[in-house]
């Protein structure tokens, strides 16, 4: 770890992250304010949920229906949207961090201090994980906000169960980061990177939700990542939670372990 | 202090160094001349730990370059050949993270080396000019007082005025103990800085000579205009002079070391003006590479 390094590239990426948190809270407590509405037609909306297809209702995971609001939130928000988001900021900071600078040559300014390439790459994978991290703790922070604010004791909230799902969410994208951070470390283009990784986690992301959506298929959803986070599941207190919580740290540290390992050996385009 | 034995890089195209082989003293300036293309920058790559050689090794002050990362680069300051620093930073902010990079306080130095070289470093980066960020990159490369520093083609973007003054960076540096490496494909540029050169050519080294060797190999091309054509003819005929091309009563002649015997033979004659024609670095050695393409 190189300390000098970490602080500048949190710095260059606090407003990238900070935008991402700040947007998840406001669609976190957003949520948190429709729901009164909704709970009140929360037998309505249970029967119309009914009469859907049953792929349309899992690809959303609205299967628990809306009768709590951890099930409520891990159908309305955890189960497409935040997973697209941080998707989408895994592939794009990943790269940025190792890819973009080995493209555009800022690298050999980096490599030409007192410091190992080794040390380098470990500093950048830990700059994705603390943005990741906080990303997650800072929409988990909104989501107890909420309920305290706006909820208020009105409606069942269980904590417990939301905070596992932000940590199985948390645990996912370490797993994405890590693969994607890994790709970065291998490639000298960053488009090259970008695409590379975007194509890995959105296919996987696309796998697991026709999985999903068709029963028939449902083998595709063990070739992703995602089918390890179950938000519905979780709310309603199942789940494999110890698979999820076995496997995604492994897949992660391998992810990052191995591109910090090809990082050290690769020549570089300097 | 810099030792580059027997370097040998084949990329996949077939392109690259062969049995690149140089040794740079202590104090000493010494420059890597060869036309784009011909392995400066791969070389460089190479001294600098960026790229792993198939065969051969770089060592500085005794140490390996790719071995050993961290402790040589406590050694060495760089400047890339293309210059790209991060992004969103002021020329000040960048040559602070540097500075805390190399965990060297250099900000004495930082600020003296920025009054010379009289640019704003309070500018974004993304609206310097190549030239201002040359200035950035060359205090970077400086200001940690290194015992070695490497120099990728250091004065292109600077005006004649401020190439002076790096020039004069480098003697004083020099003067101090500090070991260079300088690429360039100018001569000029590295003639007036460097004790010794090595030339490049198609990835190999095809000479290491002092200075004054080079001086005396260099061939250059003068033209001088004479006020008579007829003059001009009986100087085309004239012994001891290498008329090229004749035009009208402007001749153009190579000389190679033997300046005297022209300007006795060029001074029978009234001349009107004379001119050395600027030339780039094959046409310099011409004469040297041809010699060693025909021995091998």
């Amino acid at each position: 770890m190189n300390t000098p390094l970490f602080r500048q590239m949190m710095k260059v990426n606090a407003k990238g992250i900070s935008n991402y948190a700040v947007g998840s809270a406001f669609y976190m407590l957003l949520m948190f304010w429709l729901y009164p509405s909704i709970a009140e037609n929360s037998a309505d909306l249970n029967d119309m949920v009914e009469s859907l297809p049953a792929g349309l209702v899992n690809a959303f995971g609205f299967e628990n229906g809306f009768g709590s609001m951890e099930s409520f939130i891990s159908g309305e928000y955890y189960g497409l949207i935040l997973p697209l988001l941080l998707s989408i900021f895994s592939i794009m900071l990943s790269t940025q961090l190792m890819a973009r600078l080995v493209d555009r040559g800022s690298m050999a300014y980096l490599l030409a201090t007192p410091t190992t390439r080794g040390r380098v790459a470990f500093t950048q994978a830990a700059v994705l994980v603390c943005g990741l991290f906080v990303i997650v703790a800072v929409t988990t922070a909104s989501g107890f906000a909420g309920s305290a604010w706006i909820i208020g004791g009105r409606y069942a909230f269980d904590a417990s169960r939301f905070l596992l799902m932000n940590a199985v969410i948390f645990l996912l994208f370490f797993a994405i980061s890590g693969l994607s951070f890994f790709f970065s470390s291998i490639v000298n283009d960053e488009k090259r990177a970008l695409s590379i990784s975007g194509a890995v986690t959105i296919g996987m992301f696309s796998l697991d939700l026709l999985g999903k959506i068709s029963g028939s298929v449902e083998w595709l959803r063990y070739l992703s990542a995602f089918s390890l986070f179950r938000p519905a599941d979780i709310a309603s207190g199942g789940g494999q939670i110890a698979v999820a919580c076995v496997l995604l740290p492994l897949i992660g540290l391998l992810g990052f372990a191995a591109g910090i390992a090809a990082f050290r050996r690769r020549d570089l385009p300097l | 202090m810099l030792k580059v034995q027997g370097l040998t890089k084949t990329y996949p195209g077939g392109r690259g160094i062969a049995d690149v082989t140089f040794e740079v003293e202590r104090g000493e300036v010494f420059g890597f001349l060869g036309p784009n293309g011909a392995g400066k920058s791969t070389t460089i790559r190479h001294i600098m730990g960026f790229m792993k050689p198939d065969r051969g090794s770089v060592a500085i002050g005794g140490l390996d370059v790719w071995k050993h990362q961290s402790e040589v680069q406590k050694l060495v300051g760089y400047l890339p050949g293309e210059i790209a620093f991060l992004d969103g930073m002021t020329g000040r902010g960048f040559l602070e993270f540097v500075a805390r990079m190399q965990r060297v306080d250099s900000r004495v130095k930082r600020d003296l080396l920025i009054e010379r070289l009289q640019f704003d470093a309070d500018t974004p980066i993304r609206k310097m000019s190549k030239g201002m960020k040359q200035k950035v990159g060359i205090v970077a490369a400086f200001m940690h007082d290194p015992a070695v520093i490497v120099l990728d083609e250091p004065t292109s973007g600077l005006d004649p005025l401020m190439q002076q003054l790096f020039i004069e960076l480098v003697l004083e540096e020099k003067a101090k103990g500090t070991t260079f490496l300088m690429s360039s494909h100018s001569f000029p540029e590295i003639e007036r800085t460097c004790d010794r050169a090595a030339i490049i050519k198609d990835g190999r080294i095809v000479a290491v000579n002092n200075m004054h060797e080079l001086q005396s190999m260099q061939r250059k091309v003068i033209e001088i205009l004479f006020e008579k054509e007829a003059d001009a003819v009986a100087f085309m005929g004239a012994e001891g002079v290498h008329a090229e091309s004749r035009d009208g009563s402007r001749v153009r002649a190579a000389v190679q070391g033997d300046y005297d015997a022209l300007i006795r033979e060029a001074a029978k004659y009234r001349i009107r003006s004379l001119d050395v024609a600027v030339q780039n670095l094959e046409d310099v050695f011409m004469h040297y590479y041809d010699r060693k393409g025909a021995s091998r």
